[in-house]
């Protein structure tokens, strides 16, 4: 690398070039991200809202795990996963092993804490504020849940971000359970880090600057709709 | 608790109501009765029981002890001291409390409080008593039979006061039960038909308005009509 500005351009000419290799990698990364957040989100905001609203035995022991779990270290999850889906494992006649879908597991059970723990706050704040209000209306379970999300939208879209952030950057688990295999389970982290291993510092650091365009264009879209959405509810006559 | 219809005049029957909090005691052995289709106001110092006793009775907060019967819950609708607005237009926010008011109703209701031009703003954006003035039409326009009312004119100004002491006193023509708190002593005088005074979560007193300002029984009474 003989100049700082030598990635950028690298970078740039991979993406302008419609590199296949490189759009095969973005597409996995990106696929593999949104399937564990969508999955982690999908469990994971009614978790929280059902430990924030209701009073039940072993409550306090899930909301322990939970938070225990968000400073676990990836590759740890990694490991538990892998043992999990290793043809010995519990889960081996799944036959996932080195798989997209073993990286999806991996990183869905990275962000599944996050996203309990942090909608299990909103939700109890907002628990907290409506709940006389809501029974003295006496609205159902159902009408209680829609107001919630509507009242949490914009909470549940920074989780969403935070989530997909943590698994599009993380690089231990999917490393373990997903192998690196090139034109199967290689994305951009695990790119990233095989690229430095070989010396290619500069093809390095360009996918880290693709990886930093991928994760700013995602950050714009959501800010672009909160701001939407916020000036929509802000409308003053 | 369990809701039941029963004889009239009482919406409401409180017995041995008690409300602890660790090792608080905020209501002892509460036992009352409110009537139908009138006004009775709760009246004492801060922190003296009032709207807690109010929630429960509303069935909202469950005592520690004691029972309560009440008319259905979807009959009563309460206001709370501080309202409580959803991250929507102030219209939306009167449809949640009040679904079944006609567009024409509805549109009267803002009219009349005031709040035509704040229709569509996003509620949390509201002043304080223009949050306490939807609160107070969005309840009175879902037409139910017992209203409570937590101190509905704290936040507001004299027209509006004006007003909502103008909508109670409709409603109590039209056969509605108020149960009311308020610290104001001259609209206690207006408006009540019972007082009952709180003092440290017991009742102290509780009398027709009459018996209350004119011969108050007990020497807290007295006190508190001096002082208040």
């Amino acid at each position: 690398m003989d100049n700082f500005g030598e990635p950028f351009s690298l970078a740039l000419q991979l993406l302008w070039g419609f590199d296949q290799e490189l759009y095969r990698i973005i597409f996995l990364s990106v696929k593999v991200s949104c399937s564990a957040v969508f999955l982690a989100l999908l469990l994971g905001i009614p978790a929280g809202a059902l430990l924030a609203t209701k009073r039940f035995f072993g409550r306090q022991f899930v909301l322990l795990i939970s938070k225990t779990a968000l400073s676990m270290p990836p590759v740890v999850i990694g490991l538990i996963v892998y043992i999990l889906i290793s043809h010995s494992g519990p889960l081996g006649f799944l036959d996932i092993l080195y798989t997209p879908n073993a990286m999806i597991l991996a990183q869905f059970f990275l962000v599944l804490p996050i996203s309990i723990a942090l909608s299990n706050q909103i939700f109890e704040d907002l628990n907290n504020k409506f709940k006389l209000f809501f029974r003295s209306l006496g609205l159902t379970f159902w009408q209680q849940t829609t107001a919630f999300l509507a009242e949490a939208k914009y909470h549940l879209l920074t989780i969403m971000i935070f989530c997909f952030g943590r698994a599009i950057s993380e690089i231990g688990a999917v490393i373990l359970v997903g192998g690196n295999i090139r034109h199967l389970t290689r994305v951009m982290t695990t790119s990233i880090a095989l690229e430095t291993s070989k010396g290619n510092i500069a093809i390095a650091l360009a996918l880290g600057v693709v990886l930093i365009i991928i994760a700013l264009i995602i950050n714009s879209i959501s800010h672009l709709v909160s701001h939407k959405l916020v000036r929509e509810n802000k409308h003053v006559l | 608790m369990s809701y039941k219809k029963f004889r009239e005049p009482d919406c409401v029957i409180a017995r041995n109501i008690t409300f602890e909090q660790g090792q608080y005691k905020l209501l002892k052995n509460i036992n009352l009765s409110i009537p139908k289709g009138m006004i009775t106001l709760f009246v004492g110092h801060n922190g003296s029981g009032k709207s807690l006793l109010m929630q429960i009775l509303h069935g909202i907060i469950k005592p520690t002890d004691g029972h309560i019967d009440s008319i259905s819950a979807k009959e009563q609708r309460f206001v709370f001291q501080n309202p409580i607005v959803l991250n929507r237009t102030a219209s939306k926010n009167f449809d949640l409390v009040a679904p079944f008011c006609a567009r024409n109703e509805k549109l009267k209701w803002f009219q009349k409080s005031g709040l035509t031009g704040r229709m569509n703003t996003h509620a949390p954006l509201l002043s304080g008593g223009e949050k306490q003035k939807l609160a107070f039409i969005s309840v009175f326009a879902s037409n139910p039979n017992l209203i409570f009312l937590d101190e509905p004119c704290a936040n507001i100004d004299y027209e509006a006061t004006q007003f909502i002491e103008e909508e109670i006193l409709k409603a109590r023509e039209c056969g509605k039960t108020i149960v009311m708190s308020t610290h104001n002593k001259s609209q206690a005088e207006r408006l009540g038909d019972y007082i009952i005074l709180l003092e440290r979560g017991k009742i102290i007193e509780n009398s027709e308005k009459l018996d209350f300002f004119k011969n108050p029984k007990t020497e807290s009474a007295k006190k508190y009509l001096k002082l208040a």
